[in-house]
């Protein structure tokens, strides 16, 4: 019965949110607004269970782990943000998870412009990647805007514009798949599970 | 105190974890081990700011009666019995809190991105143009990889997606990994950035 | 008014009413068209099936995506843990999102009915939501202890008690890990857990993102991908063709039209289910629709050059 009800709900809202499609509407504007409120409320209860609990109460309070109150203290500075007197106190907890941006910088290196220069060139045996090497060399020429885009070098970087609209319109396809895909979800569940007609 | 002493921890903690890349000592992991176990203590507080700053915005539409503030009070509504339901019969598979996701929080979300679907093809219809040669290009590389990702390609003729995987392993590999080239040398720029005190724009405010 | 100005000036909502048709009728009156699997999605089961029957190895999938891109992901969940059950392959599973908890939960619960003696904790174990901000804690952490990094499941119990978890200890011990996200995470994983630990990342995306992750993939950051519902329905098939006979992969068999086919003659019964062909049916749709949208672009420049033509023979070059 509550499955049921369920889904008459689920079909009643993604109507309501397909009829923005004819033009804005109390509908549209009562399940964007009920979509806003549920999304937050969801969070509340999780945070609260898997995180809070687990990582900062148990700890603390039932292992006795008494140096945690200090991060638990760095925590509550959080909320000071609102204050427009002591906003500046929220800086701290702010700065602390930001510390891990060191880590960052030697693997990000690594792993997005090493490895990736590496494949790009490593090993020059057939046209493929030939055309590769090429390709990726002649599109970081063009974002390269110090110098100017004239004779030789101009030529060689217009290249890189043909490779950047292949890419783009392979991106473009594959956008348009996606899209699609999730107007077919929504009406696999409309027709399947609300109407009954696929099975 | 306000700025010179955030700045000196992301300095500090920052080149720490430089350190710790480099140097496999048990000092480094165990410095690790203590930021991850202090991380994970900071972080569920800061759930409460993007909490209070919802109700917050839609508390004063309600108290000033601004235009659309009737559909406020169905935001809040939402909020406290979502948050109250969760709490009451927990949070598990089975539980009332899991029907709201099931019936609510996923035909809402879905939809809302499902009606991108309708737009983007009134813009094939109407805004898709071969304007010039590089967006001529452009349009027929999309053409082909549609094509090429259903079967009617396949039913068609087999270069059609024989073309597409050349287009995606080669010319389209290429320009992503340009992109992701310059992406990478950014991303490391502003890590350093960030961790010298250049870039202070995370840590908001004027003073 | 003219041809040319009428095609120009339709109005959005009956391309929208068309579009609508051409995504209801395929869905109601099957097409069946077939399905061909491609090497990103192979390479990715092969890797996921040799992991079956160990007890010492598992495939950890990070479900850090929201209902908004579930008609694409949602599939490839259930394929991806069909083919783990199916084959007794270990999994471990985690979120770093909220929804995503509750995703796994649903994907979870709707496989495990259909294979009862499965069981949590022995088979699977379900790490369940951890915050955003431990996610590079957690990542990290496990490459040391994996008991010790998430410390808990989704029901709060300590992992290092649970049976799952006697043979299990980090990295060594994942086969790949599945990033099933509608966003850049799985270069996250690549960064630090890849590139520190060295252990093996896959992901499955939505189609937005399938075209960015080629120069991961052939540089072998990426051990394989899944792009959108295309992947997930080529996984779909993946596994009917081989895990449900319990046979291993076979590159030459996937790609030969003729043997698949043999093989959806004797498919078990399960394997039929609605809920495990959902990305196959789905792609009749998509299939008219891409020729649609082609249609539409095709109209679209006609018009617009006709017109453009039209312009200069009235008001000369």
């Amino acid at each position: 019965m509550t499955e049921t009800i369920g889904i008459w709900i689920a079909a009643f809202l993604t109507l309501c949110m397909f009829s923005f499609l004819y033009k804005d509407n109390p509908f549209y504007k009562f399940a964007e607004h009920l979509f806003v409120g549920v999304s937050m409320g969801y969070y509340i209860p999780y945070t609260y269970y898997n995180a809070f609990i687990p990582y900062a109460y148990n700890p603390l309070f039932l292992k006795k782990e008494y140096i945690l109150i200090i991060p638990f203290i760095i925590g509550f500075l959080y909320w000071f943000r609102f204050s427009s007197k002591f906003s500046w106190v929220s800086r701290y907890p702010i700065a602390f998870g930001m510390g891990m941006v060191g880590m960052g910088v030697p693997m990000s290196m690594h792993a997005t412009v090493l490895v990736q220069m590496r494949s790009m060139m490593l090993p020059l045996n057939n046209i493929n990647i030939i055309l590769i090497f090429i390709g990726t060399i002649s599109i970081l020429l063009y974002f390269f805007f110090s110098k100017a885009h004239e004779g030789v070098y101009g030529k060689f970087t217009s290249i890189g514009i043909w490779f950047m609209m292949v890419g783009f319109g392979a991106s473009f396809g594959y956008t348009v798949m996606a899209r699609i895909s999730l107007l077919i979800g929504r009406v696999q569940f409309l027709l399947g599970d609300w109407l009954g007609l696929i099975k | 105190m306000k700025r010179q002493i955030p700045l000196m921890i992301v300095l500090i903690l920052g080149l720490l974890f430089v350190a710790h890349v480099f140097i496999p000592s048990k000092i480094s992991t165990d410095y690790l081990e203590w930021f991850m176990k202090w991380t994970k203590v900071i972080g569920p507080f800061a759930i409460v700011l993007g909490v209070f700053s919802l109700v917050y915005v839609h508390y004063n539409k309600i108290k000033r009666k601004a235009p659309t503030w009737g559909y406020s009070i169905v935001t809040l509504t939402a909020l406290v019995v979502t948050t109250a339901v969760g709490f009451i019969w927990g949070i598990q598979e089975g539980t009332p809190y899991m029907w709201i996701f099931k019936n609510f929080n996923v035909p809402l979300g879905a939809t809302m991105f499902s009606l991108l679907a309708f737009y983007i093809a009134s813009a094939a219809y109407k805004a898709f143009r071969a304007r010039s040669i590089e967006a001529t290009v452009l349009l027929v590389a999309a053409i082909i990889v549609m094509l090429g990702r259903v079967s009617i390609g396949q039913a068609i003729t087999h270069w059609i997606p024989d073309i597409t995987e050349w287009i995606l392993n080669v010319p389209n590999l290429a320009a992503k990994r340009g992109i992701a080239l310059g992406v990478g040398l950014g991303m490391t720029a502003t890590s350093l950035k960030i961790m010298l005190g250049i870039e202070r724009s995370y840590l908001g405010g004027k003073d | 008014m003219k041809f040319v100005d009428r095609i120009q000036k339709v109005d959005r909502r009956i391309i929208y009413v068309i579009l609508l048709l051409a995504v209801v009728l395929p869905l109601v009156f099957r097409l069946g068209f077939k399905t061909y699997t491609t090497t990103p999605v192979e390479n990715l089961y092969r890797h996921i099936d040799a992991a079956a029957g160990k007890d010492d190895v598992a495939v950890l999938m990070d479900f850090t995506h929201d209902p908004g891109v579930l008609p694409e992901l949602y599939p490839m969940d259930l394929a991806i843990l069909r083919h783990c059950f199916e084959r007794n392959i270990k999994v471990f599973t985690i979120s770093f999102l909220p929804q995503g908890a509750a995703i796994i939960q649903m994907a979870l619960s709707e496989v495990k009915e259909d294979y009862p003696n499965i069981e949590a904790n022995v088979d699977y174990c379900n790490f369940g939501f951890k915050p955003w901000s431990t996610k590079l804690p957690i990542m990290l952490g496990m490459g040391d202890d994996i008991a010790e990094a998430v410390e808990t499941n989704s029901e709060g119990l300590k992992l290092e008690n649970l049976p799952i978890m006697q043979n299990m200890k980090n990295y060594d011990n994942i086969q790949v890990v599945v990033e099933i996200s509608g966003s850049s995470m799985g270069q996250f994983w690549v960064t630090y857990a890849r590139a520190k630990f060295g252990v093996d990342v896959a992901v499955g995306l939505t189609a937005v993102m399938a075209a960015d992750v080629y120069p991961y993939l052939q540089s072998g950051q990426f051990v394989g991908s899944l792009g959108g519902l295309k992947g997930a329905a080529e996984y779909e098939q993946l596994v009917d063709i081989f895990a449900m006979y319990g046979n291993e992969f076979s590159k030459n068999y996937a790609r030969d039209q003729a043997w698949v086919e043999a093989q959806y003659e004797e498919l078990p019964e399960l394997a039929r289910l609605y809920k495990y062909n959902k990305a196959r049916i789905g792609m009749d749709a998509q299939a008219i629709v891409h020729v649609l949208i082609i249609f539409f672009i095709i109209l679209g420049n006609v018009g617009y050059f006709l017109d453009k033509r039209a312009q200069k023979k009235k008001f000369g070059k």
